[in-house]
């Protein structure tokens, strides 16, 4: 072993001991392995000293998944080579094969120069493809092109016990609710799978289980609580040809929530929603901050906004697409001049930094209330919901903020029927407030058959919601399931459960 | 109001080359963008136009640029933006001008369309030499004020402007018709809508040559232009300073050592 792979947690460590969740943990030893095989030597050394060991990306994650319970921190931020490009016969497509600590921008970069493409778009591109496929991320372009899961088509991964796996897509799959897979070393682990049923919309909460599965697709969204993954092989497909954006904005959310309900059937790619608080604060951080400076001008009259985004192979095509949505947001109350347009990357710069400033902005005013109040944080909901409990659950926002006179802003993911309601308490009693009010959405979010959380995952903090969403047996199976592959709870303590 | 709105096309990027044999820039295979202070120029423009039509007085903005064809790009883009028309100067007998001949051209331009105002932009980012819109103002025979930051009155015979200079601001009355350059805290830019940027795919972009502006040759591209670019080259790249470090006390005796040993203290 390389001397001082692991190194005792000192005061230049106090970075590793928290993520973006703003949580802090505590750690004894903390190491950064360039290899798999330095992975696998700091897997057994730590767990012969009976230790435990928490994963670290980019440590962006909001629900404290990367923030350690004590025991020894494993980031992998240094494992980061990025493979050559390679064609793929049978599919036409194009493979990259990446280490785990590489991140989004860079592997962004490595296909730049390429005419090719890699659709998950997380908000945070400086997370890494590790964090990821454990946290099966996705972006706004997940409407179309589905989450990170869509994109995997191989991963490796080591074992608390240190022994390692490769899983490709196709080839190991479950028999109904029942797994076997045997790890390159010659062990077998085999078990049951849980018995629940996910919620039929975009979730991010616990094992992904269904009847005949691909294993694969069990460590994809695991949170690092099944093995520490190693190398992962993405797909890769020609990059569109013609890209094209518009931001409509309009008169009321009633509104814009109709113009969703019309694009459906368009081929957007990307469906996103604005509400008017979001408009506000944007218009108030303008003039409060100079960083907010890009951020295209608001009329006054804008109340509501609509994003969407179409990939197509030529201006032409898109063009007709856009006229239709046009036709309908005009029917709405909009207007062809109340409606950003872009299509080249230039234009598209300006609709993407409206998009972004509004978490941005968010994070500023709680980073300022935090100065007076340390204890408040941003409530962030995640959920999703049916398709035809959209307007139901966006009312039901609506009312409990209105009630409650609580700050807020709420966007996002409409397409998906994922909007992030973000409440911004301004003391500890509205924190409190807000709590409440959330961990009430989601009893009814989950009743009604949705998600609670959609893409941020569990993490530590989320832990509750598992147990709404799947209960004690779901747990309990997760909890078993979790045993065949870490009987001493080695990797990642604290998180799902 | 007829308002015109000079613009300029220059390179995407600051990362610009110049060929060494030709001492002209490589344009080709750069992207281009409208020169960024021009931007502040058109939204003047535009509200100006704007203003005017809201007060009764049916205005409109017509976008000029001299340039390659391809700066076509850059007018169409200005449509997108709220200009009306636009139109290229464009001819082989332009190259190689000065900024005395690319006034000249722009301002012989101005006096076929004769607007009542003329926005510049404070300077390109490419030439920098900030004297394209005072140069039309002289060749044209307008008035003038540069630096603007505000437009505070208008109407159909003057206007009244807030100039920043060095010391802060200076406010003045400006006759019409005249020629503005204005700075990047006069306004905001808008985003091009839907609407702009479809009338820019339509639109038509007129071409005017020296014969349409009634240039005559020996006075525009390098036979008008009284300056020449004998040389251009890149200034060598400073060499690092020495750096001390260590114990302060310690590094202050030594630079004070060395600051004597050169008889500077
Ligand atoms: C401003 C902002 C915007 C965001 N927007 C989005 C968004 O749009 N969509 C979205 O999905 N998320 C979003 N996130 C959350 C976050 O970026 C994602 O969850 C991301 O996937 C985390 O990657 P990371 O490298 O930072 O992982 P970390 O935060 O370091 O870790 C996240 C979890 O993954 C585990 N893990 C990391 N690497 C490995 C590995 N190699 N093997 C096993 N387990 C591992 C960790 O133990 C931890 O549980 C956002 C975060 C921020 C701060
Ligand atoms: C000595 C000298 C010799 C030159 N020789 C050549 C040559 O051989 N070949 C060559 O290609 N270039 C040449 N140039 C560059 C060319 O003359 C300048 O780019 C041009 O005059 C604009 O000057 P500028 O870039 O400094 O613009 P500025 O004066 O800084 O621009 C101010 C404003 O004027 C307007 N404006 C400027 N240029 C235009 C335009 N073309 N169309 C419409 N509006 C405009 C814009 O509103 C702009 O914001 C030469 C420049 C100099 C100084």
């Amino acid at each position: 072993m390389p001397e001082n792979l692991i190194q005792n947690i000192t005061n230049n460590h106090t970075d590793y001991l928290s993520d973006e969740s703003r949580r802090f943990g505590t750690a004894r030893s903390i190491s950064f392995p360039k290899s798999e095989a330095e992975v696998i030597q700091v897997i057994k050394d730590i767990r012969s000293q009976g230790e435990t060991i928490t994963t670290q990306g980019a440590r962006t994650g909001i629900v404290a998944g990367a923030v350690p319970f004590g025991g020894h921190i494993l980031n992998l931020s240094q494992m980061n080579a990025i493979g050559e490009i390679t064609p793929d016969e049978a599919s036409g497509e194009h493979r990259i094969t990446v280490e785990p600590g590489a991140t989004l921008d860079e592997i962004r970069a490595k296909i730049a120069p390429t005419s090719l493409f890699f659709p998950p778009d997380p908000t945070e591109t400086t997370a890494t493809i590790g964090g990821m496929t454990a946290c099966n991320a996705s972006g706004a372009k997940t409407y179309f092109y589905g989450s990170t899961r869509n994109w995997i088509t191989s991963l490796r991964a080591v074992l608390a016990d240190g022994d390692t796996l490769t899983l490709k897509r196709g080839e190991n799959f479950a028999q109904g609710r029942h797994f076997s897979l045997t790890t390159e070393q010659g062990q077998t682990i085999a078990g049951p799978l849980p018995s629940y049923e996910q919620p039929k919309v975009k979730t991010a909460a616990g094992y992904y289980v269904a009847d005949n599965m691909d294993i694969i697709d069990l460590f994809i969204g695991m949170e690092g609580t099944l093995g520490v993954i190693t190398e992962i092989e993405l797909r890769l497909i020609p990059r569109p040809k013609s890209i094209q954006a518009l931001t409509v904005f309009l008169p009321n959310e009633d509104s814009a929530i109709k113009l969703v309900r019309a694009l459906r059937g368009e081929g957007s790619v990307a469906i996103e929603f604005f509400n008017s608080d979001a408009l506000d604060l944007l218009r108030h951080i303008k003039t409060e901050s100079s960083a907010f400076e890009n951020i295209p001008a608001l009329k006054d009259s804008f109340n509501t906004a609509i994003y969407t985004e179409f990939h197509g192979e030529s201006d032409d095509d898109l063009e007709a697409a856009v006229m239709r949505v046009m036709e309908a947001a005009t029917a709405l109350g909009g207007s062809d001049e109340d409606t950003w347009y872009a299509t080249t990357d230039r234009e598209m710069e300006p609709l993407k930094a409206f998009r972004h400033a509004i978490p941005e902005a968010v994070n500023l005013i709680i980073a300022e209330r935090k100065k007076t109040c340390p204890e408040i944080t941003k409530l962030g909901t995640d959920m999703a919901v049916l398709d035809d409990q959209l307007e139901t659950s966006l009312a039901m926002y609506d009312h409990g903020l209105q009630q409650s006179g609580l700050q807020s802003v709420i966007f996002g993911h409409i397409g998906n029927n994922h909007l992030h309601v973000n409440i911004l308490p301004r003391s500890m009693e509205e924190y409190e407030q807000g709590k409440a009010l959330y961990l009430s959405w989601a009893q009814l979010i989950v009743a009604l058959g949705g998600s609670a959380s959609a893409e941020h995952g569990i993490g530590k903090i989320k832990a509750p919601f598992l147990q709404l969403m799947y209960g004690d047996k779901g747990i309990a199976q997760m909890r078993a399931l979790r045993k065949l592959f870490d009987p001493k709870t080695t990797l990642n303590p604290g998180n799902l459960f | 109001m007829k308002i015109c709105c000079c613009i300029k096309q220059v390179p995407g990027t600051t990362e610009v080359k110049i060929n060494p044999e030709t001492n002209t820039l490589v344009r080709e295979g750069v992207e281009t963008q409208i020169n960024p202070f021009d931007l502040y120029a058109l939204e003047e423009a535009v509200r100006v136009k704007e203003r005017m039509t809201a007060a009764g007085d049916p205005s409109t903005v017509t976008v000029i640029s001299m340039g390659p064809p391809q700066a076509e790009d850059a007018l169409r883009e200005a449509i997108s933006l709220g200009a009306d028309d636009a139109i290229l100067l464009s001819d082989r007998a332009f190259a190689g001008s000065d900024t005395w001949c690319t006034s000249y051209v722009l301002a012989m331009a101005v006096k076929k369309l004769q607007p009542e105002l003329v926005i510049c932009g404070m300077q390109a980012i490419d030439g920098d030499t900030g004297q394209v819109g005072p140069g039309i103002a002289i060749h044209a025979n307008y008035a003038q004020a540069s630096y603007v930051a505000e437009i505070q009155e208008i109407d159909a015979k003057k206007l009244a402007a807030k100039r920043l200079i060095e010391e802060g601001y200076e406010f003045c009355e400006v006759k019409l018709p005249a020629v503005l350059t204005v700075v990047k805290e006069i306004n905001e830019p808008r985003t091009p809508s839907l609407r702009g940027k479809m009338a820019a795919k339509k639109a038509e972009i007129i071409k005017w040559g020296a014969a349409e502006i009634e240039a005559p040759a020996e006075k525009v591209g390098l036979l008008g232009s009284p300056t020449q670019v004998v040389k251009i080259m890149t200034p060598p790249c400073r060499e690092g300073g020495e750096k001390y470090e260590g114990e302060t006390s310690i590094i202050v005796e030594k630079l004070f050592d060395v600051l004597s040993c050169m008889e500077v203290v």
